[in-house]
């Protein structure tokens, strides 16, 4: 029973905080720049899931894709509203305030207009329990249709291939007239739909919840910096083995030490790996 | 005829202005009597918006019925009462404002309210230094005291006697020694897990786990396994988190283990049952309530409740969608507040000392209140028991199994 407590509920936990790594990835290839709303917007897959389907009645896969729909929409106005603004100064890290701002915007309204409750998740697929329950595995199969369609994304489409030269060098894909901004705008667009998936696969196991944004936001951002920034096959593997590892500690050493064990981890890798697991070190121009 | 003119001297003017200013500061010798019929105003800071208003809105409905009840039956010596109403939007900061316009602009004889603890510490303060007497329900130990707040007074439970109410029902009613203590790691929480553990002890129970759990982790089998292990016969989970009470309720159903779950309130809240997996996992699951309030074993309240609830289906106040302890709280403060009005006047230090004084084994419908000079925490330990949260009806719950 513990081993198998420890993986179901390590891997689906960890693949949803691999999810919201990628989309903390898929728009600093973009930009250049963390946005801080992926957590947040992430929380709102639960809470749109729950009003959609379990408050509205919706079918499943109406309230499925309005769900993503929405979360593309977020994702458009933050690159407009706290990423464009301070693409110019991107040196002096402004947007670390300009997308806390909205992900801070977004929780209070949330509290206001939702609730500050964990409110129930309805089941998304109508079938009984079995060995392991939908709650563990739907976070893991979102997390593998993700990757899969990343990849046929950027090296089988043209857009994807648009998306990669503005990653590698945004600079010379202007100059090759690739429109910069209507690729940042689709990007952010991606990552607001990954992270609204992120929390919508994961209501079963969090529920709707205020309290995920800043959880999210904050286990999200280890994969990142364990995985190396930008490398998404890091951010899986990031994402994954800190689920597993939270999950042990927790059974290991129990309630909030098990936190405490996570980031002495996590700051132990940085310092022997300040690149990430999967991230390569960069030439610095002296 | 020659007209004799007068002289305005200093000395003239001097006495005119004494004999005035003596008619003005003695009206029972030089004014006739006109009895005071303007309202009596009342300050009242109720959460009706946001997180906390589901408390707001039953406690609302309570002080509502109250106010009506003491107007129609000629209100204060033929003076209304006034509830200058201020909505606090669950806001700790809108409450302190609230507060302030209420005492300095408004001159509120009497503060009730705010109604939830975190708006009260805001708020009590600054009550307390504007001089105004107040009542609020709110549980958190601190918010009473009498040389910081010498106006304070409060009408409900004490977090200490509603702990000391759960551990007598495991230990003493319910016969578990073996005991296991949980909480989240919120303020309310860490200070619950440590305030009542050596409680427990002190009364023979043997804490087999104590731990802070943070509240968003999606597995407590952990935590539970670690109960098990210890022989806990029953647990103690201290949170108003209803996500983190349903994961303990539902991870003690898959582990097929069914011990007792004792604690907070809101074990037993709407918000909790709906996020059970199953709506049977809220079996043997006990959250605190109110005596006066719960039924007995042949589903029957207590006869004034059975009054009360009458009076309220007559005055058409719903509470089946509602805890009917919330209304009846509402209900107490305006009748402790009208009564001390009566009694005393309007005076402040008058309003004080009449509670201070004689306010002994008050009923109200909600508690038995018994206040001293050095005592403001007024309910009854006797009255704060367990019931078991899967038989809400009409608002109230059944008394948990064991109590005679």
């Amino acid at each position: 029973m513990l081993v198998e407590s420890i993986i179901s509920n390590g891997l689906a936990v960890g693949a949803v905080y691999a999810l919201i790594g990628i989309s903390y990835n898929v728009m600093f290839a973009a930009s250049r720049v963390f946005s801080f709303t992926a957590g947040s917007v992430g929380m709102l897959g639960g809470v749109f899931g729950s009003i959609f389907i379990a408050k509205m009645g919706m079918p499943v896969v109406a309230g499925f894709l309005l769900t993503l729909l929405l979360g593309a929409i977020l994702g458009v106005i933050t690159e407009f509203v706290a990423v464009r603004p301070v693409l110019k100064s991107l040196d002096q890290h402004l947007y670390v305030l300009s997308t806390l701002a909205v992900a801070l915007m977004i929780q209070q309204l949330t509290a206001i207009y939702f609730s500050t409750d964990a409110v129930p998740f309805p089941r998304v697929i109508p079938i009984e329990a079995g060995i392991v329950d939908q709650k563990f595995w739907l976070p893991i199969l979102a997390c593998i249709v993700t990757i899969l369609g990343l990849e046929y994304l950027f090296r089988h489409t043209l857009i994807g291939r648009a998306f990669l030269a503005i990653a590698e060098d945004t600079y010379a894909a202007r100059a090759l007239g690739l429109p910069e901004v209507g690729l940042r705008m689709a990007s952010y667009a991606l990552a607001g739909m990954i992270s609204v998936l992120a929390g919508f696969a994961a209501g079963q196991l969090l529920f709707a919840s205020l309290a995920n944004g800043p959880l999210l936001n904050f286990y999200g951002f280890v994969p990142v910096a364990l995985g190396g920034m930008g490398s998404n096959r890091g951010a899986v593997i990031g994402g994954l083995a800190l689920g597993l590892f939270q999950q042990t500690a927790n059974y290991f050493f129990g309630g909030i030490f098990s936190s405490v064990a996570v980031f002495i981890v996590f700051i132990v890798v940085l310092l022997v790996r300040p690149e990430g697991l999967a991230g390569a070190a960069t030439a610095r121009r002296v | 005829m020659k007209a004799k003119q007068r002289r305005i001297t200093r000395r003239g003017l001097l006495k005119g202005s004494a004999a005035t200013a003596a008619a003005t500061l003695a009206p029972g010798v030089y004014m006739p009597a006109i009895a005071n019929t303007d309202p009596i105003q009342i300050g009242y800071l109720p959460a009706f918006t946001g997180p906390s208003s589901s408390t707001g809105i039953g406690i609302g409905r309570g002080t509502e019925l109250a106010v009506q009840e003491i107007n129609a039956a000629g209100g204060i010596k033929g003076r209304k009462i006034e509830m200058v109403m201020r909505d606090t939007q669950s806001d700790p900061t809108k409450a302190v404002n609230a507060a302030a316009e209420l005492t300095r602009r408004h001159k509120v004889a009497v503060m009730w309210g705010p109604l939830n603890s975190g708006e009260t510490a805001a708020a009590i303060q600054n009550i307390a230094r504007d001089g105004v007497p107040h009542i609020h329900p709110c549980w958190v130990d601190t918010l009473t005291d009498p040389k910081k707040y010498p106006m304070a007074f409060r009408n409900g439970p004490s977090n200490q006697q509603v702990g000391i109410g759960a551990n007598h029902y495991v230990v003493n009613v319910s016969k578990a020694k073996k005991v296991a203590i949980v909480s989240d790691t919120t303020g309310y929480g860490t200070a619950s897990l440590d305030a009542y553990t050596p409680m427990l002890k002190k009364i023979g129970g043997d804490v087999v786990y104590s731990a802070s759990v943070d509240a968003n982790n999606p597995d407590l089998k952990p935590e539970l396994l670690r109960m098990r292990l210890g022989g806990a016969e029953a647990i103690m989970p201290w949170s108003v988190n209803a996500g983190f009470l349903a994961r303990i309720i539902n991870t003690r159903a898959e582990l097929n283990w069914d011990v007792p779950i004792v604690g907070q309130t809101t074990l037993g809240s709407g918000q909790t049952k709906a996020l059970l997996a199953k709506p049977e996992y809220w079996e043997k699951v006990y959250p605190n309530n109110f005596r006066n309030l719960s039924y007995d074993a042949q589903g029957q309240l207590p006869p004034q409740s059975v009054e009360f609830v009458e009076r309220l289906r007559k005055a058409k106040v719903d509470f089946a969608d509602t805890l009917l302890w919330w209304v009846a709280l509402g209900y107490d403060g305006p009748r402790l507040i009208a009564e001390a009005l009566r009694e005393a006047g309007t005076a402040p230090a008058d309003i004080t000392a009449y509670w201070s004084t004689k306010v002994k084994s008050w009923k109200g419908v909600y508690g038995t209140i018994t206040w001293s000079a050095d005592n403001r925490d007024g309910f009854q330990q006797e009255e704060i028991i367990m019931v078991q949260a899967n038989s809400l009806k009409d608002g109230a719950f059944k008394l948990a199994p064991g109590y005679a």
